[in-house]
């Protein structure tokens, strides 16, 4: 059972953050708050073309980022 | 009749040669003190710290570190951790990580998140543990199954740690 997730190719990294984000939906209110902050992730992508830059959009998580 | 005896005599050794244990191994510079040191991405809970005994979790199974522990690196599995000190015994939940034994006699405990048990809330864990098992039984996506299966099982986990102390 420990390892049943490498079968559905998910990786160590991504296995972790699914454990670390359901400990901390756990937690009482008020520690839920300030732990659930440190799950957000960010990524912006920005296409720069003869020394100006593009629009930039959000990369979302596991998605490969727009082609413009 | 002779050789036959020989050859069932022959394999066993002294039982002194098995007598090695796990503590003899890592007799390197040991002050014969176990230290901690217990960090997380976002914080230090405890660095150099003497104890007595560490109980972890591991993916090879629950194990009780002491001083002159053999070295090795063990995968912490979401589970109870238990730091006992000479003034007494706390108890973390640990989502997951590595703890590092060195020949030094230091551990090196590394998780993901840590969490004190008092500090869950029983009614959060059950909610969540009833939506990850729906999440299961709703299929989807190998991947999305797979990622319900392991916040069932991190659940089942900290039900079972924190159902104990409530």
């Amino acid at each position: 059972m420990a390892f049943s997730w490498k079968a559905a190719n998910i990786s160590y990294l991504q296995y972790s953050i699914v454990c670390a984000r359901a400990v901390r939906n756990s937690l009482k209110p008020d520690l839920r708050a300030i732990a659930q902050r440190r799950d957000e992730q960010g990524l912006k992508f920005q296409k720069w073309q003869g020394g100006k830059a593009g629009d930039s959009a959000p990369v979302e998580v596991n998605k490969p980022p727009a082609s413009s | 009749m002779f050789s036959a005896a020989r050859l069932l005599r022959a394999p066993v050794l002294p039982a002194r040669v098995f007598a090695r244990t796990y503590a003899a191994e890592a007799s390197g510079a040991s002050s014969g003190q176990l230290v901690l040191n217990f960090l997380l991405p976002h914080e230090v809970i405890c660095e150099k710290e003497a104890v007595n005994q560490v109980n972890i979790a591991s993916t090879s199974g629950d194990m009780g570190i002491l001083a002159d522990h053999v070295p090795t690196i063990q995968q912490l599995r979401p589970g109870v951790l238990e730091v006992i000190k000479a003034e007494g015994t706390q108890k973390w939940f640990v989502s997951g990580g590595f703890a590092i034994v060195n020949e030094d006699s230091s551990l090196n405990i590394n998780a993901v998140e840590a969490f004190k048990l008092d500090d869950f809330s029983p009614e959060a864990i059950r909610d969540n543990l009833a939506a990850a098992q729906r999440a299961v039984s709703a299929g989807g996506s190998e991947q999305e199954v797979a990622k319900a299966k392991i916040e069932v099982e991190v659940l089942e986990a900290l039900q079972a740690a924190v159902g104990k102390t409530a």
